[in-house]
């Protein structure tokens, strides 16, 4: 018996890594590759050249432009002219984009929004057109008509796959952790497999099946309980708390964005709070590692700054009436600046350059703007520099960066260690438990990567960048059925977001990038940076318009002007 | 919408870059990974890693990052270079450059073992030790090969110094292993290049009569001889050393053919000692007609070389047109044999070598040896001579390639070759 454990053991090492990439490789043919046909919401009518247009979204764009969902072949209509907007009742309204020759609903001028209604005739300078909304029944037909999620590559087998994967983890855990943790590691995975389980069922109680979003994000938050396991076995229960809290404000905020009416209203609100909760963490921190981005509440300790990315993207996505009707960021980029400076002056430069980051990414997708990006990047810039002069600590690591092997006791000394362990667990790793590195000064958090590497290998950490990757993809894949560009912009920013973090963290241990100590999303140990990424997540679920795949969103079926009793 | 799903490409534009950071990470762990493992703070290689020479003599062993070098005073000065240095002075250094081989590494499994591990050099430390007394304290660098087998046996640079207790600023070319990252001015050790170059493209340079009168006259520039051999046919022009002879074949040759043969020969590029690059040397081409042409191939003008790539062109004469490359980790099954010379060019090259031998610098002055060699006296411009002395035994129980050089040394044959004399005896005695 003990000799079958001990090829067990010896094999798991091999085994991981290719169940690993089994499960990625079937969310990847599952959310990449399935048919994925757009949703259909109503029509607009060209009786004059009996042309009929589909509404594939909540939010359309009428005018000239080629990139218009609506694109109109007539002189007269401006580029951008009008965008004709469905809420979440399904009541339709028309607004004007500042078009040269005015936008009118039955001879009404749409101005700041028009209702309109099924017949109705739309006049774009001298284009007519009529709008008409679609049938129940025929929503109904079309829907039945599209590909279901997880129709052919089912979750259930996928999180089966994942569980396993999980039972070798832990298998490899039980072995080189000390006795006195064992029954802790033991129950901590345990519980972990339960909780996904449970969200599983919890999703196909109501009839929602595409579960590959949650299951990556489970797959990386596997590892980041491993990466407990063996940094700090005794902080297991209280690991399985924040996951447990996590998935929580997960559904919570999923469930809150369904409905976008409601999502907008509180989005100044949220704005508010935010600034408040960085002045808050400026006042009341202390100091840790040269940077002010803690405060202890009644012993736990919070980083307001994690929080604050999820409001930031909440606050910065917007939908397409405002893309287009409010020409200028200025109240976002403001909002914006306050949240950099309060970082940089906080001395949190990481967090700093991922807001900013993900700046980028919320302004280009607002504006469309090169230009306006360029500006960013340069002003930035300057204020990077200025940085940079008055932070000796951060100066400190810029000219550290590249140099990490020249100073192996002083500010190369995590960087060093991290990339030797790192090679020293070649593809497949030392095993789960069996690595040094987890004793150096933040290796759970800042150093994670390496971690990853020397316990389970190259091949596993490429995984967790995959698996990332992957939510990025598909994010952007989704971007072409999204219902409205608010989840659609949201979306691909809380995927930039984390990549750009993990891009930190990753390139910034192993001496690519200067050395900024951020967390790798799900796999860090901390517990405010795992809260905010699976409300991250939530974004991502909203942008799903699969059929039958998120519970963010709701089916086309039964959202409509009847009754909305959903499921 | 259709707008804003277009603009969704900027989050593409961010998994393109971590796509390719994390593509340089892996070209990164390929090239450097084992530099890494190696580091003594690495609590995965926790063992005593030993290098030792072919006899399993310890040069160097290391435990968490504190090197002990060999016992022996001698022997560490002796091989200082090639073993190199703790402060990693000696960028070439085996314990630098090996590193991931002594903490027992490889791109699959990382470390392997908790243990660190011994590697075998084919080094023959003794060796070693007699080249350096046979130096007696002057530059330059010694180089015996195994042409069979390519391996290195005696790589000595000097000056040198004692690993275990270094000066702070030692003699100038301390830290520079001359075998393999230096280039020196060659002389007429060149004219073998001249000279296998003019055998594969100049027809009739075996019915050729060269005429010395003591110096010749190249379109108005005087160049001396180093006697007057008057008629000699080529293989006499090699054993005389004729500049006047090798002027005019360097002329017949021509200065394209001479650089084409350089780059062939393997003169003008770094190569690879078990992943330690070795210095290029140079050869600038003349133009035809010139004085200059004429000095390039009598190993002047603007020529330098490598002894490390002056032991592969003895070697692969030596061995018949084509050598395994030289090593001092020793060869495995799979790898090839490097092809640099035709078999026939290698058994004309041997004859004359061979020929020089015996009818100029006498086989009296190597007792025993059946040696094939070449000299050069090479001037440096400030009236001092480089000496050079390099050929291979024509031995199939000792096939020993060589190169020695020394620098403000005087005359080849005297000097460089005496040393040679002296180290070649040792490896034969020896046997190694």
């Amino acid at each position: 018996m003990d000799q079958m454990v001990t090829y067990v053991i010896a094999a798991a090492r091999y085994i991981l890594p290719v169940l690993a990439l089994w499960v990625i490789f079937r969310c990847v043919r599952s959310m990449l590759r399935e048919k994925y046909e757009p949703e259909v919401w109503g029509y607009v009518l060209d009786g004059k050249n009996k042309k009929v247009y589909q509404l594939n979204h909540w939010e359309n764009l009428l005018g000239r432009a080629k990139s218009a969902d609506v694109s109109l072949d007539d002189r007269s209509v401006s580029r951008v002219h009008s965008v004709l907007i469905r809420n979440d009742d399904g009541a339709w309204k028309l607004y004007d984009t500042f078009s040269r020759g005015g936008a009118w609903v039955n001879g009404k001028n749409a101005g700041d929004g028009a209702e309109v209604y099924s017949g109705d005739t739309i006049k774009l300078s001298e284009k007519e057109l009529v709008f008409e909304d679609i049938s129940p029944a025929r929503r109904a037909q079309l829907e039945a008509g599209r590909t279901p999620a997880g129709r052919n590559i089912g979750p259930g087998l996928t999180l089966f796959g994942l569980t396993v994967f999980q039972a070798f983890l832990l298998l490899e855990h039980t072995v080189t952790a000390s006795g006195d943790y064992v029954m802790n590691i033991t129950l901590g995975f345990l519980s972990l497999m339960l909780i996904e389980w449970f969200c599983y069922f919890a999703m196909r109680s109501i009839r929602r099946n595409g579960f590959e979003v949650e299951i990556l994000a489970f797959f990386l938050t596997t590892l980041g309980l491993s990466v407990v396991a063996t940094s700090a076995p005794a902080e297991m229960f209280k690991q399985i708390i924040l996951i447990i809290v996590s998935v929580v404000l997960f559904f919570i905020m999923g469930w809150w964005l369904r409905d976008l009416d409601r999502t907008k209203k509180i989005r100044v609100v949220v704005a508010i709070l935010a600034l408040m909760f960085l002045i808050l963490n400026l006042a009341a921190s202390k100091v840790t590692n040269g940077a002010r981005n803690w405060i202890s509440i009644g012993g736990f300790s919070l980083q307001p700054s994690e929080l604050v990315k999820v409001a930031y993207i909440y606050v910065g996505a917007a939908t397409l009436d405002r893309l287009f009707r409010t020409r200028n960021l200025i109240v976002f980029i403001a909002f914006s600046a306050i949240c950099v400076i309060a970082l940089a002056l906080m001395g949190d430069f990481g967090t700093a350059l991922i807001f900013f980051a993900t700046f980028l990414v919320i302004s280009f997708m607002r504006s469309g703007s090169i230009a306006t990006v360029a500006l960013a990047v340069t002003g930035a810039g300057l204020a990077g520099f200025l940085v940079l002069s008055v932070k000796p600590y951060i100066a400190q690591r810029f000219a550290t960066w590249g140099h990490a092997w020249n100073d192996v006791y002083g500010a190369g000394y995590q960087q060093t260690r991290a990339m030797s362990a790192a090679a020293s667990g070649g593809l497949f790793g030392k095993g789960a438990g069996a690595g040094w590195l987890k004793g150096i000064v933040a290796a759970n958090t800042d150093m994670v990567f390496g971690v990853v590497c020397e316990e389970l290998g190259l091949i596993m950490a490429i995984c967790a960048i995959l698996a990332l990757l992957v939510l990025a993809f598909f994010a952007v894949r989704s971007a072409a059925h999204g219902r409205s560009s608010y989840y659609v912009i949201a979306a691909c920013a809380a995927v930039s977001m984390m990549l750009v973090q993990l891009g930190l963290n990753v390139f910034g241990s192993m001496d690519i990038l200067p050395f900024t100590g951020v967390t790798f999303p799900f796999v860090s140990k901390g517990g405010t940076s795992l809260l905010s990424c699976w409300m991250l997540l939530a974004f991502v679920k909203a942008a799903d318009t699969r059929k039958g795949a998120s519970f963010v969103v709701k089916s086309p079926t039964k959202a409509g002007r009847e009754e909305d009793e959903d499921e | 919408m259709k707008k804003v799903t277009r603009r969704a490409i900027s989050a593409l534009l961010v998994a393109a870059l971590i796509i390719t950071g994390t593509a340089f990470y892996c070209w990164r762990y390929i090239t450097d990974g084992a530099d890494w493992a190696s580091f003594f703070g690495n609590e995965n290689v926790t063992g005593t890693s030993v290098l030792t020479d072919r006899n399993g003599v310890a040069l160097a062993s290391e435990t968490g990052g504190k090197v002990t070098f060999a016992d022996d005073y001698a022997t560490r000065v002796a091989c200082y270079q090639t073993v190199g240095d703790m402060s990693g002075n000696i960028g070439t250094g085996a314990i630098t450059r090996f590193a991931g081989r002594l903490a027992g590494f490889d791109y699959i499994n990382g470390t392997t073992k908790s243990t660190g591990k011994t590697v075998k050099m084919t080094l023959d430390s003794a060796l070693n030790v007699t080249a350096y007394n046979a130096m007696n304290g002057r530059s330059g660098a010694v180089l015996v090969s195994n042409y069979k087998t390519g391996e290195i046996l005696c790589m000595v640079s000097t000056p040198s110094q004692d690993p275990a207790n270094p000066s702070k600023s030692p003699a100038e070319g301390t830290y520079l292993n001359k075998c393999i990252s230096a280039s020196l001015t060659p002389g007429s050790t060149f004219k073998l290049i001249t000279l296998t170059a003019a055998i594969e493209n100049v027809k009739d340079i075996y019915s050729q009569t060269f005429t010395c009168s003591g110096s010749v006259d190249v379109a108005g520039v005087k160049i001396n001889c180093t006697g007057v051999h008057g008629s000699q046919t080529v293989e006499q022009a090699l054993a005389h050393s004729c500049n006047c002879a090798f002027a005019k074949i360097a002329q017949e040759v021509g200065g394209d053919t001479l650089a084409a043969y350089a780059d062939k020969l393997g003169f003008t590029s770094s190569h690879s000692l078990d992943g330690i690059p070795t210095l290029a040397g140079r050869f600038d081409k003349a133009p035809a007609g010139s004085a200059n042409l004429s000095w390039s191939g009598i190993g002047q003008y603007n020529d330098l070389v490598c002894p490390y790539s002056m032991l592969r062109l003895v070697s692969a004469i030596g061995n018949g047109g084509t050598f395994p490359e030289p090593t001092l980790l020793g060869h495995s099954s799979v790898d090839k044999p490097t092809s640099l010379i035709s078999a026939d060019t290698a058994q004309r090259m041997k004859e004359f070598m061979s020929y020089n031998v015996k009818n100029s610098y006498g086989t009296g002055t190597f007792p025993g040896l059946s040696i094939c060699a070449k000299s050069g006296t090479a001037e440096v411009g400030d009236g001092n001579t480089h000496a050079w002395f390099t050929g291979f035994l024509d031995d199939l129980d000792h096939p020993y390639a060589f190169v020695v050089v020394i620098e403000n040394g005087g005359g080849g044959l005297r000097n460089a070759g005496a040393v040679a004399n002296t180290v070649l005896q040792a490896a034969v005695k020896s046997g190694s």
